[in-house]
């Protein structure tokens, strides 16, 4: 098929995948007992902004759903425009489950509503004596990769390479490095 | 939960690629048959071969060169180097290289032999002139010829008319060389040079059309990777209005350049739309606006 889409020019959006986010929950065990990192009580999912009537409708709907969140879970959530053109929907709670739960909810509402084909990624927050380290989710790969922003727009790039290594066997960590795009500027 | 997918399919143009396709092997099969009859076309075949491979092998560094186009590194372009990533994360391609034109014109064009060394490059008349939502869509535009792979699929389609094209060049030498020396080859002399100008002109005719149907596909694959086929349409207007008022000195630099443009530099006195390598702009619009009304749940 992919050889029939190339010969015809045909163009699909890629799916996007949610269920492997579940699993840094899991790694989180490890991450915080043998790497001491501790998680920062936030996360942040990011996608493309499209102007839209349904989706002016979806952030109706997504409004609700968080403040629903906010009662149930206490999760805290913000709203942030950057200057790319995303929307981030910041999440805030001190419960990592609480935080890695609601996300999912969102990202499945996100797709359930058609706006998968938007959706770029996810990304937790993780200190360790002080310094942020970021666990990147992307939807349409399925995988995590690690980002370590350091002064100056530069990146810790061995301390990503240790940490994508040692949690290669919890988590699913993005293969091709190539593509463990830097996201400056977070609104974490 | 199944969504309606408001991009849909484009059936018609799929299908008028594979008829082009069709068309096109048919006239060459026709071609090679003749050519196969006469022996002493082996040697223009493998060096056609070679001169078509070279300039596909090397077609980002001849483009690069010929357009003075410059590699830009993410510390150089920051803004569109993230442009570029996000959209290649959110359509799952592999990113392209990134270079920037240094003209008023704006445009952009891909070119590359495989995706990975694909490169997107855009004028700094683009960057100045578009939005961030048309930047993206003229983008995305480009990364569709990439993943489509455009360059090779013109490549193939175009291998043996350049084989007809070099047959017709060499012919009307040989014969201009051989002057009034009559021998037997004579008619098969004039039979390979007609059947190769009827094959370069019936072939140049139909790579045209596809190469307009590639369009129309990456521009289908901007909206689908964007989202939003109305930025697409904002950028197109706004690039061929700019192009109508940039001096013609200007556009004629880059007109050797057109097949890889998102919209060809034209100077006055446009050519018949039969020979050119871009649909009309009204075209690639009203098919856009097609998409945006469905995405909107009209009709």
């Amino acid at each position: 098929m992919k050889f029939l889409d190339v010969l015809l020019g045909r163009t699909k959006p890629a799916p996007s995948k949610v269920d492997a986010i579940f699993s840094i929950a899991t790694a989180y065990i490890s991450m915080e007992t043998k790497l001491e990192l501790h998680h920062a009580g936030t996360a942040g999912i990011c996608f493309k902004m499209v102007s839209s009537t349904s989706f002016d409708r979806l952030k109706g709907d997504l409004e609700e759903l968080l403040q629903l969140a906010r009662r149930e879970t206490a999760t805290d959530y913000e709203m942030v425009n950057d200057e790319h053109g995303y929307l981030w929907l910041v999440l805030r709670d001190p419960d990592f489950e609480d935080l890695v739960t609601t996300l999912h909810l969102i990202s499945t509402t996100l797709i359930e509503s058609g706006f998968g084909d938007q959706l770029l990624s996810s990304v937790f927050k993780f200190t360790k004596e002080g310094t942020a380290t970021y666990f990147i989710y992307t939807y349409k790969r399925g995988t995590f990769y690690p980002f370590v922003p350091l002064k100056g727009k530069e990146r810790d790039a061995q301390y990503e390479l240790k940490l994508g290594t040692l949690l290669d066997a919890e988590l699913p960590v993005e293969k091709n490095r190539e593509t463990w795009y830097p996201l400056w500027e977070l609104p974490l | 939960m199944t969504q309606r997918k408001w991009y849909g399919k484009d059936t018609g143009l799929s299908v008028r690629m594979l008829l082009t396709g069709a068309l096109l092997m048919i006239v060459y099969l026709a071609f090679l048959t003749i050519l196969s009859r006469y022996v002493g076309y082996t040697f223009l075949l493998i060096f056609a071969a070679l001169f078509v491979f070279i300039q596909y092998y090397f077609s980002d560094k001849l483009v690069l060169m010929s357009s003075g186009a410059k590699l830009v590194t993410p510390q150089e372009a920051p803004q569109l180097h993230t442009m570029v990533e996000r959209l290649c994360s959110i359509a799952d391609l592999p990113k392209p290289r990134v270079a920037v034109i240094n003209s008023a014109v704006p445009n952009a064009f891909a070119t590359g032999r495989n995706q990975k060394s694909a490169v997107v490059a855009v004028t700094t008349g683009l960057l100045n002139n578009l939005n961030l939502q048309e930047l993206e869509a003229v983008v995305g535009h480009e990364l569709t010829h990439v993943k489509n792979r455009d360059v090779l699929v013109i490549t193939i389609a175009s291998f043996l008319s350049t084989v007809a094209w070099f047959i017709m060049r060499f012919s009307l030498y040989s014969s201009a060389f051989r002057g009034g020396n009559r021998n037997k080859g004579a008619g098969a002399g004039i039979l390979i040079f007609l059947a190769s100008l009827l094959v370069w002109l019936i072939s140049y005719l139909l790579i045209r059309a596809l190469s307009r149907y590639r369009e129309f596909a990456a521009d289908r694959g901007s909206a689908i990777i964007t989202g939003n086929p109305s930025a697409l349409i904002a950028a197109l207007l706004k690039i061929s209005g700019a192009m109508e008022r940039v001096p013609t000195k200007d556009l004629r630099d880059v007109e050797g350049l057109n097949a890889f443009f998102i919209i060809p530099a034209l100077s006055a006195g446009s050519i018949m739309n039969l020979f050119s390598t871009h649909p009309p702009i009204e075209k690639r619009i009203a098919r856009l606006e097609a998409m945006e009304r469905t995405r909107e749940g009209f009709r």
